[in-house]
C-alpha cells in the first residue's frame, strides 16, 4: 500500500517528476523530496499557519493536502517570491518594520499576505490583521507585521476600528 | 504525526466515485479534506483509499434560480462568502461562511465536506437545518434526497451510506428574514455557540449550533419584549439535550439567540457590512 | 569630525537585522531542514498512562516492520537526568519500570524515514498496571493520594523565610486581607518544535549534536556528562531556531536517546517533535498557587505580605532546571515588586506529581509574581476605595532610596518605578478615563484599566540558561579588515547577530556590515552560558563592548606605530585610523590587519602577532533590574464573557538601548504573549491525569485579531554594568497579565469581581456576572 507513483508537480514555475507515497504531505514533498525547506511545519493540523503556499495564487495548508492531490495545479512556496538577488517589497517592508525575529513564521505570513495584497491592494489593518489570523507568530505581537503589510499596501482606507 | 498509507484514486465523475466506494468499505472521500487530514495525521481515522472527488466538475457549480439556491458539494467556503448573488439573497450564509476557520482553510473546505463530517460545532449542518435546504446524495442507486432535518443523526454522524457522496444542496429562499450569530474564543476557532434565527412575526424558529449533538430547528415565539423574548430562547433551548450542559453553554446559547434575532432586523447589505466591520448592533 | 566618529553610529540605533535575508526568502536552515545521506529518524512510544507499571512489552512486530533500524528501551540506553542527585529523583530518558506522566517516552523506534518510524511505533504493545495519579498540589504536600516516587517526598524543595520583626508588624497593623492566586499550565510552544540530531563521526570518533537550543555550551556538557564522553568529543551546532522563551533551555531525555542512537547505530539519526509530543513534552510552566495574607493601614499603605507558594513540579524535576524552583523562588524574593513594602514571610513547597515536568517560560517566576503583587495592591485599593493609582504611589520605592533592599534581602539598583508609572498613565488618559469609565457603564458596557508595575531582575549571575555568570567573545580582525566575533549565545530570534555587530562596530570603528557575529557552535565559540533569564543584552553584550574595546585598543596601539603618533592622538572610525586633528595621516583598518598577519616586522615591540583575541565579561553586580509599567484597557462582554484589549500602554526601562527597534519588537511579543496567558491559553488536565490539550486548536495562541496595538516610551535608567544596559526579553511578559487581569477586575468591578486566576475564560466571566444579576 505504501507503494510510491510518480507525481509531476509544479512549484515556482519549474516542473518535477518525482515518486511520491499518496499519503506525503505537500508539506513534507516539498520539504524533503524538493529541498524547498522555506515551507515550515509547526502543527501538521491545519491551526498554526507556517506551512501555508499558494496553491493556484491562494492560501492554502500545505500540512492538509496530499502532494499527489495538487498535480497540475500552480504552488507557490517562499522560495518562488524572490525573482534574482533582489527582495521583494513586501519582504523589504518586513526588514525595514522588524516583522520578524525568529522566522518560522515568516514564509507563511509572506505568502498569505502577499496573496491579499494581490486580491486587495488597500486593505485596512482590520482586514489586514483578519487575513493573516491564521497565522499564528509567537514572536512579534503581530504589529510589525501589519505595520510592514500596511506600508506596501500604501494609501489605505480609513480603518473602521 | 504522520498518515497511514493508503491507496488514493482520483476521480472526475460522480459515478466512478461510487463504484469505488461501493468496492471498498473502509474507502473515504477527500474533498477539501480540512477536517479528514487532520484526523488521518493522528491517525485517528485510517481509510484504505481515499477517493479523491476535486476533480469532478459537476459538483462546482452555484445556480441561483429565483427559487432555489443550488450548491454543488464541491464550492468551497470562501467562494460562498464571496459569491455575489447568495450575498445578495442569502446574505446569512455569506456571513456565515466567513466563520469558518481561517481563510487558508476557506479556500479548500467545501459545503459539502462539512455536512458529510457533520461537526455539531460548525456552521453548515446548522444553516441547512435552519434554512430548510434538501440534500442531494449519490450512491450506487441513483440520487437520493434527504431534508438536511433528517440527514443529521448525531456527532459526526449522518444518514449518509459507506458507498454514498454529498454532491449538492438546494436551499428554497426563505419567506422571512434570518438572522445568524456565532461566538469563538478567537477568530476562525469553532463556535461555543451559535444560532440561526428566522422571524416570521412575533414567532419563528431558532436553529443552534454548538450546543447540541446536532442541529434541530425549534419553533418558537418571538414577543417584541426583550425579556420575554429571553423567556422564549430558554423555553426553546429546554427542548434539546445539551451537550456538556453548563451554566454558560445555556447562556451563550440564548445571547447567540438573540443576537441573530436581531441581525434578522437588519437589511442584507447593512448585515454583511456591520458583520464585515466586526460590528454588533446590540 | 573626530566627536562625530567618537560617538557611537550604531549602538542605540533603529537598525535593520542582518538575520532578515536568510530567513524572508527561505533559505534559513533549521534544525528540521538538517538532511544527512544516511539520516535516520525516530518515533517514540509515548505512555498513555498518568501512572502505571510496566509489566511487560512486546517489540517483535515493531523490530520486524519496514524501514524498522533500531527500538531501544531503557534497557539499552540505562541514563537518568540528574545523576547528580540533586533531588534523589532522575528521569530515566525512556521509562523505566514505571510511567509517570502521559506522553513520556518509553520505546524510542528507529527507521529509515518518520513515517515508517510513526507505522513501526503503533505496533508496539506495552502492559500497563494502572496506578493511582498525583494530580493535586495541595493534597500532594500531605503525600496523598501516594507518594510519585516511593523513595521520595513528594515535596522535593521546601523553603521559609522570614523579615525580622514580621510577626509583630503584621499583627499590628490595623487591616487585613486574604487572598489566593492561582496560575494554570501554560507553555512557550515555539512556532518552531523542539529537535535534535547527531552525526556520528566515525573517523574522529567525535559526535556531531545538532540541537535546537537556547544553550549550546550546556548541552553539550550535559550530553557528555550522561553519556560519559569527554566533552571534547562532542560538538554542538544549533541551526536557526525558532523559538525558545526558555522552554529550549532543557536538555530533555529525547535529546540524550538522539545522540545514544547515533553512536550506537553508527548513522545520523533525528528526531523532531511534532505539535502534540510538543504539548505533552515541552517542559510546562507556571502551575503556582499563592496563599496570601496581607497586613494594610488605612491610607492604603502596604506593611507585610505572608504567601504560601506552592508550585506543582511534574513527575520529575527537569533538567538542568526544575520550573518549579524557579517560579517559587525568585517569586518568593521579588514579591514585593517595585514597593516598599518593609514585611514578608514566605513558605515554599515544591511538589511532584503525575504531569509533565515543570521548566521554564518566559518569565518564569515574573509573571505571577507581578500578577499576585499587582492582585494585592489592586485589593488593597478596592477595600479602602482609593484610586489603584495612588495607592500604588504611596506605596512606590522612590529614587532617593536606591539601591534598594527589599524585604526579601534582593537588592534593587535603580530604575524609574514611579516615573514609569506617570508616564504609562498620561500615556493611557487615565485622568479622563473614569469619567468614559462611568459613561460606558451607564450604557451596560464594562471597561476597566489595569495598571501593572514591574521589575525584572536580568544579568543574573544563574539562570535557565546555567549558572554561567559572565559571557565570553572570541573577535578577529580578518586580515582583510573584517571583523568575525564568535559568542556562546543561543539566539532563538532575538537578533544577536545585529546587535552584537553594532556594538563591536562602534568599537571597532568599522560599519555594520564588516561584521559578522557566530553563535551556535561549540567548536567555534568560547565557552559561553547561553540565552535565557534576559542575559544576552547586558552580559553578552557587554561581552561584546569589552572585546571591541580591547580591539580596538590593539588597533590604535599599531596605528600609533606605523603613523607615528602618540596612541592617545588616534581616532578609529569609517574602517579607518587616523591621527586627531591630520585627517590626511590616516591608514585603513585593512591595511593594519594586513600589516598584522603579513607584514609582522612592523608590528610594535611587544605586541602579538595577528588581531585575535578573547574577552569576558562578568558585571559587577549579581543582578541589575529593568523595570517599567503596562497599562491595559479592555473592554469585558457580560454577555458573551468575551474580553477585548482595547488600549495597550508600555512605558518600558531596560537601560541603554541597543537598538529599540529590537526592544519594541519583544515589548510587543511578550505582551501578545500576556494576552495568551491572561485570556486563552491553558493546559488542562482531565480527573484522570490525561492533557485535554494536545493540538493548537484546544491550546489557544493569539491571533493577529487578540492582539492589540501598543504604545510604548522608553525611559533610560543606565545600569552601573558595561554599556549600562540591562536585559529586556522578559519584563514585558511578566508585566502584562497582571495588567490585563487587573483591567478585567476594574471593568467588573460593579460585579464585586477580583480576578484571582490566570488566565480568565469566557465560563469564568459568565460565572461571575450571572452570579450577581
Amino acid at each position: 500500500m505504501n507503494s510510491k507513483v510518480p507525481l509531476k508537480l509544479t512549484v515556482n514555475g519549474e516542473t518535477f517528476d518525482i515518486e511520491v507515497e499518496p499519503r506525503w504531505l505537500l508539506s513534507d514533498v516539498l520539504r524533503h523530496q524538493l529541498g524547498l525547506v522555506g515551507t515550515h511545519v509547526g502543527c501538521e493540523q491545519g491551526a498554526c499557519g507556517a506551512c501555508t503556499v499558494l496553491i493556484d495564487g491562494k492560501p492554502e495548508r500545505s500540512c492538509l493536502t496530499f502532494a499527489i492531490q495538487v498535480e497540475g495545479q500552480q504552488i507557490t512556496t517562499v522560495e518562488g517570491l524572490t525573482r534574482g538577488e533582489h527582495l521583494t517589497p513586501l519582504q523589504e517592508s518586513f526588514s525595514a518594520h522588524h516583522a520578524l525575529q525568529c522566522g518560522y513564521c515568516t514564509p507563511g505570513m509572506l505568502l498569505t499576505a502577499t496573496a491579499l495584497l494581490e486580491q486587495e491592494p488597500h486593505p485596512t489593518e482590520q482586514r489586514v490583521r483578519e487575513a493573516i489570523s491564521g497565522n499564528v507568530c509567537r514572536c512579534t505581537g503581530y504589529q510589525f507585521i501589519v505595520d510592514a503589510i500596511l506600508a506596501v499596501a500604501g494609501d489605505t482606507k480609513e480603518d473602521v476600528r | 504525526m504522520k498518515p497511514a498509507a493508503f491507496e488514493y484514486q482520483r476521480v472526475t465523475t460522480v459515478a466512478e466515485a461510487v463504484k469505488l466506494l461501493r468496492d471498498a468499505p473502509d474507502a473515504k472521500v477527500i474533498a477539501g479534506g480540512q477536517s479528514l487530514v487532520p484526523l488521518m495525521n493522528f491517525r485517528l481515522t485510517r481509510p484504505s483509499l481515499l477517493v479523491d472527488v476535486n476533480g469532478i466538475k459537476a459538483l462546482q457549480h452555484v445556480v441561483w434560480d429565483g427559487t432555489y439556491l443550488r450548491i454543488g458539494s464541491l464550492v468551497r467556503h470562501q467562494q460562498i462568502a464571496d459569491h455575489a448573488e447568495i450575498q445578495k439573497h442569502f446574505p446569512v450564509l455569506a456571513v456565515a461562511a466567513r466563520h469558518i476557520g481561517h481563510w487558508a482553510i476557506r479556500n479548500r473546505g467545501t459545503i459539502g465536506g462539512s455536512l458529510a463530517h457533520a461537526d455539531p460545532a460548525s456552521e453548515w449542518p446548522a444553516a441547512t437545518v435552519a434554512l430548510q435546504a434538501e440534500i442531494d446524495v449519490e450512491g450506487p442507486q441513483g440520487i437520493r434526497t434527504v431534508p438536511a432535518s433528517e440527514f443529521f443523526q448525531g456527532y459526526y454522524s449522518t444518514v449518509l451510506q459507506p458507498d454514498e457522496l454529498v454532491v449538492a444542496v438546494r436551499i428554497p429562499y426563505p419567506k422571512f428574514r434570518l438572522g445568524f450569530a456565532e461566538i469563538a474564543r478567537r477568530l476562525g476557532d469553532f463556535a461555543l455557540a451559535g444560532a440561526f434565527v428566522e422571524d416570521d412575526g412575533g414567532q419563528g424558529f431558532v436553529t443552534w449550533f454548538g450546543i447540541a449533538d446536532k442541529p434541530v430547528r425549534v419553533h418558537t415565539v418571538l414577543p417584541d419584549n426583550m425579556e420575554a423574548r429571553r423567556e422564549a430562547w430558554q423555553q426553546a433551548l429546554g427542548t434539546l439535550a445539551i451537550a456538556d450542559d453548563s451554566k454558560s453553554r445555556r447562556h451563550l446559547a440564548v445571547q447567540m439567540a438573540e443576537r441573530a434575532w436581531q441581525h434578522s432586523r437588519l437589511e442584507g447589505g447593512k448585515y454583511l457590512s456591520e458583520e464585515a466591520a466586526g460590528g454588533d448592533p446590540l | 569630525m573626530t566627536e562625530q566618529a567618537m560617538r557611537p553610529q550604531f549602538m542605540g540605533a533603529r537598525v535593520k537585522r542582518v538575520e532578515d535575508p536568510r530567513l524572508l526568502t527561505g533559505q534559513a536552515r533549521y534544525l528540521d531542514d538538517i538532511d544527512l545521506p544516511g539520516m535516520l529518524e525516530i518515533a517514540f512510544v509515548r505512555s498513555p498512562y498518568p501512572s502505571a507499571r510496566i509489566t511487560g512489552m512486546e517489540l517483535n512486530a515493531v523490530k520486524s516492520a519496514a524501514g524498522v533500524r533500531a527500538v531501544l528501551t531503557f534497557e539499552d540506553c540505562p541514563i537518568l537526568l540528574w545523576q547528580r542527585d540533586s533531588y534523589q529523583v532522575g528521569q530515566p530518558v525512556l521509562a523505566h519500570n514505571e510511567v509517570r506522566y502521559v506522553g513520556e517516552p518509553v520505546v524510542a523506534v528507529v527507521a529509515e524515514d518518520r513515517y515508517q518510524a510513526e507505522d513501526a511505533a503503533e505496533l508496539a504493545v506495552v502492559h500497563y498496571e494502572p496506578l493511582q495519579p498525583v494530580l493535586d498540589m495541595v493534597q500532594a504536600i500531605e503525600e496523598l493520594p501516594r507518594r510519585v516516587h516511593s523513595h521520595a517526598s513528594n515535596v522535593f524543595y521546601h523553603k521559609e523565610y522570614t523579615t525580622q520583626g514580621f510577626s509583630d508588624a503584621f499583627a499590628q497593623a490595623p487591616r487585613h486581607l486574604a487572598a489566593t492566586f492561582r496560575t494554570t499550565r501554560q507553555t512557550a510552544v515555539t512556532l518552531e518544535p523542539r529537535g535534535t540530531a547527531a552525526m556520528p563521526d566515525p573517523a574522529s570518533g567525535r559526535m556531531t549534536v545538532y540541537a535546537s537550543t537556547q544553550s549550546p555550551h550546556r548541552i553539550r556538557g550535559d550530553l557528555a556528562e550522561l553519556l560519559g564522553w569527554p566533552e571534547n568529543q562532542v560538538r554542538v551546532i544549533v541551526p536557526e531556531v525558532g523559538g525558545g522563551f526558555g522552554m529550549k533551555a532543557n536538555t530533555y531525555p529525547e535529546d540524550v536517546v538522539v545522540v545514544w542512537a547515533a553512536r550506537h547505530l553508527g548513522k545520523p539519526v533525528k528526531w523532531v517533535s511534532d505539535r502534540t509530543e510538543s504539548l505533552l513534552t515541552d517542559v510546562h510552566a507556571r502551575d503556582d498557587i499563592h496563599e496570601v495574607e496581607v497586613a494594610y493601614q488605612d491610607d492604603g499603605r502596604i506593611i507585610a505580605i505572608r504567601d504560601h507558594l506552592m508550585a506543582d513540579g511534574g513527575a520529575y524535576p527537569a533538567y538542568p532546571f526544575s520550573g518549579a524552583v524557579g517560579e517559587t523562588s525568585l517569586a518568593s524574593r521579588v514579591l514585593t515588586g517595585p514597593y516598599q513594602i518593609p514585611y514578608i514571610e514566605t513558605v515554599i513547597d515544591c511538589t511532584y506529581s503525575n504531569k509533565t515536568p515543570l521548566g521554564a517560560y518566559r518569565g518564569v517566576w515574573g509573571p505571577i509574581a507581578s500578577f499576585v503583587q499587582e492582585g494585592i495592591v489592586d485589593r488593597v485599593a478596592r477595600s479602602l476605595s482609593l484610586d489603584p493609582a495612588e495607592v500604588r504611589r504611596i506605596n512606590m520605592i522612590r529614587p532617593d532610596q536606591f539601591p534598594f533592599r527589599n524585604a526579601a534581602g534582593m537588592i534593587y539598583d535603580a530604575g524609574s518605578y514611579g516615573e514609569s508609572m506617570e508616564e504609562a498613565l498620561r500615556l493611557i488618559n487615565y485622568k479622563d478615563f473614569r469619567v468614559r469609565q462611568s459613561a460606558l457603564r451607564a450604557q451596560g458596557r464594562y471597561r476597566g484599566i489595569g495598571i501593572s508595575v514591574f521589575v525584572e531582575p536580568t544579568a543574573m549571575a544563574s539562570s535557565e540558561a546555567g549558572s554561567v555568570g559572565y559571557e565570553s567573545v572570541f573577535i578577529r580582525v580578518e586580515p582583510t579588515g573584517k571583523v568575525t566575533a564568535a559568542m556562546g549565545l543561543g539566539p532563538t530570534g532575538q537578533g544577536h547577530e545585529t546587535t552584537m555587530a553594532q556594538l563591536i562596530a562602534d568599537q571597532v570603528g568599522v560599519n555594520l556590515e564588516d561584521v559578522v557575529i557566530l553563535h551556535g557552535d561549540t567548536d567555534s565559540a568560547p565557552f559561553g552560558g547561553g540565552t535565557g533569564g534576559s542575559r544576552s543584552g547586558p552580559i553578552g553584550g557587554g561581552a561584546a563592548l569589552v572585546a571591541g574595546r580591547e580591539m580596538r585598543q590593539r588597533l590604535v596601539k599599531l596605528a600609533a606605530h606605523l603613523l607615528e603618533a602618540a596612541e592617545e592622538d588616534i581616532e578609529l572610525g569609517h574602517g579607518q585610523a587616523w591621527v586627531a586633528g591630520v585627517p590626511d595621516r590616516a591608514m585603513t583598518i585593512r591595511q593594519l590587519a594586513e600589516i598584522a598577519y603579513t607584514h609582522v616586522k612592523r608590528i610594535p615591540p611587544g605586541m602579538p602577532i595577528g588581531l585575535e583575541l578573547v574577552a569576558r565579561y562578568q558585571p559587577e553586580q549579581s543582578v541589575s533590574f529593568s523595570n517599567g509599567t503596562h497599562i491595559a484597557e479592555v473592554e469585558v462582554d457580560p454577555l458573551t464573557g468575551l474580553v477585548q484589549v482595547v488600549n495597550y500602554v508600555v512605558v518600558n526601562d531596560c537601560g541603554r538601548l541597543i537598538n529599540p527597534l529590537i526592544v519594541e519588537g519583544q515589548i510587543h511579543g511578550g505582551v501578545a504573549q500576556g494576552i495568551g496567558s491572561a485570556f486563552l491559553e491553558s493546559l488542562r488536565y482531565g480527573d484522570d491525569g490525561q492533557l485535554m490539550t494536545t493540538s493548537l486548536s484546544d491550546y489557544l495562541l493569539p491571533e493577529a485579531t487578540d492582539v492589540p496595538r501598543i504604545t510604548i516610551e522608553h525611559l533610560v535608567t543606565p545600569s552601573a554594568g558595561e554599556g549600562g544596559i540591562k536585559g529586556m526579553g522578559e519584563g514585558s511578559l511578566i508585566g502584562a497579565p497582571a495588567a490585563l487581569v487587573g483591567a478585567v477586575s476594574d471593568a467588573l468591578a460593579p460585579f464585586h469581581v477580583m480576578v484571582d486566576r490566570l488566565p480568565v475564560t469566557p465560563d469564568d466571566v459568565i460565572e461571575w456576572v450571572t452570579a450577581r444579576v
